[in-house]
């Protein structure tokens, strides 16, 4: 189980970083700087907790994969990130999220989960096909918990939370990958060879 | 004001005075029985409509329709309760991402079909409810009087 654990955790860290350099270039290299923690393991009662403040408003751009694994994949920004950056990007001068506002995170979370597959993508050789992604702004809580229950969550999840920062906003967000078990029996024997290889 | 929180999967109970709080309520439903004579409340955070794997179901009964609403009555009649007086409010069940299997129903509305069958099986009346649509909501079920306060972003709270 543990040697699961850390296989996904090591997948989870190498999706991230390429996710979280897509954000970056989005951003203007210079600009941003960011932080990856340790994927975590969640049982479903940690998971049902997992969430601090559930009434919190934020905005979540969400997408599932079904070939060859499920997985399901969130990024979320608590509503003043996501403003911040929705004007950073649309050069608006509005306190509102608008219309074209949430169409550029929309697009934000399509190119950052995309790099976090392909990073996935290139580590197994699978192909991974997403469903296009939708947007919601929404309680954080119920965001969370709806992502959960498409996904069919019985037992555990593996989080993410990557930390964004800049000069000028601060910027902070969740991104979720949520596997399927069978991940590991499809990926695990590819990507073990090649980390096995890189400890040596 | 005794507030007790109940969180994704659990079930909650209060007598007299209180008030039963459920957050983040996206595609699950929230259920809440009341006996006005005995001032019992009850409320549940159901996650999805049919238990999966049998393992689980003993561990977290409130998490699946189909264990939540017995062990929501038990809960209440050990507080008190007459089951005969109950009468139920329901919460929830919305679909907050549309583009998703915009063809298939929803988790919400499988939901709130498990739940409202459950408690039709038991002769619960549903005297109130505030289900599907786009987006999340809380609950409140204030024990003295009854009442239900829905709140769902950016609008007027409603009483069910």
């Amino acid at each position: 189980m543990e040697q699961k654990l850390d296989f996904l955790s090591e997948l989870g860290n190498i999706g991230a970083s390429y996710a979280t350099t897509a954000l970056s270039k989005m951003l203007n290299d210079a600009r941003l700087r960011l932080t990856v923690p340790q994927s975590r393991i969640l049982s479903f009662a940690e998971a049902a907790s997992f969430i601090a403040d559930p009434e919190e408003i934020v905005v979540c751009v969400y997408m599932r994969l079904m070939e060859s694994f499920q997985a399901d994949m969130a990024l979320i920004f608590p509503i003043e990130s996501a403003l911040a950056l929705a004007v950073y990007l649309t050069s608006e001068k509005t306190d509102q999220l608008t219309e074209l506002g949430q169409s550029a995170l929309l697009e934000v979370g399509n190119i950052v989960l995309s790099s976090y597959l392909t990073a996935l993508s290139m580590l197994s050789g699978a192909k991974l096909n997403p469903t296009v992604p939708a947007i919601a702004v929404d309680m954080n809580g119920a965001i969370w918990e709806s992502i959960l229950a498409d996904a069919g969550i019985t037992d555990c999840v593996t989080v993410l939370d990557t930390h964004f920062f800049t000069d000028k906003m601060e910027l902070s967000g969740h991104l979720f990958f949520m596997p399927d078990h069978d991940i590991y029996e499809i990926m695990s024997p590819k990507v073990s060879g090649l980390l096995l290889e890189e400890n040596k | 004001m005794n507030e007790v929180f109940v969180n994704m999967g659990q079930i909650g109970v209060l007598r007299y005075t209180g008030v039963l709080v459920t957050v983040g309520l996206g595609s699950c439903v929230g259920v809440s029985l009341y006996d006005p004579s005995s001032k019992v409340g009850a409320l549940a955070h159901v996650f999805l409509a049919k238990s999966r794997d049998n393992s689980n179901r003993e561990l977290i009964p409130g998490k699946y329709a189909d264990t939540a609403i017995p062990a929501l009555i038990d809960l209440a009649v050990k507080a008190g309760a007459n089951k005969h007086r109950f009468e139920a409010k329901i919460a929830g069940g919305a679909h907050l991402f549309n583009t998703f299997n915009a063809d298939m129903p929803s988790v919400g509305q499988k939901n709130v079909e498990a739940v409202t069958a459950q408690l039709n099986k038991h002769n619960i009346p549903i005297i109130g409810k505030e289900v599907l649509g786009k987006h999340g909501r809380k609950m409140s079920l204030f024990i003295d009087s009854g009442i239900v306060v829905v709140t769902t972003i950016g609008q007027e709270s409603i009483r069910i």
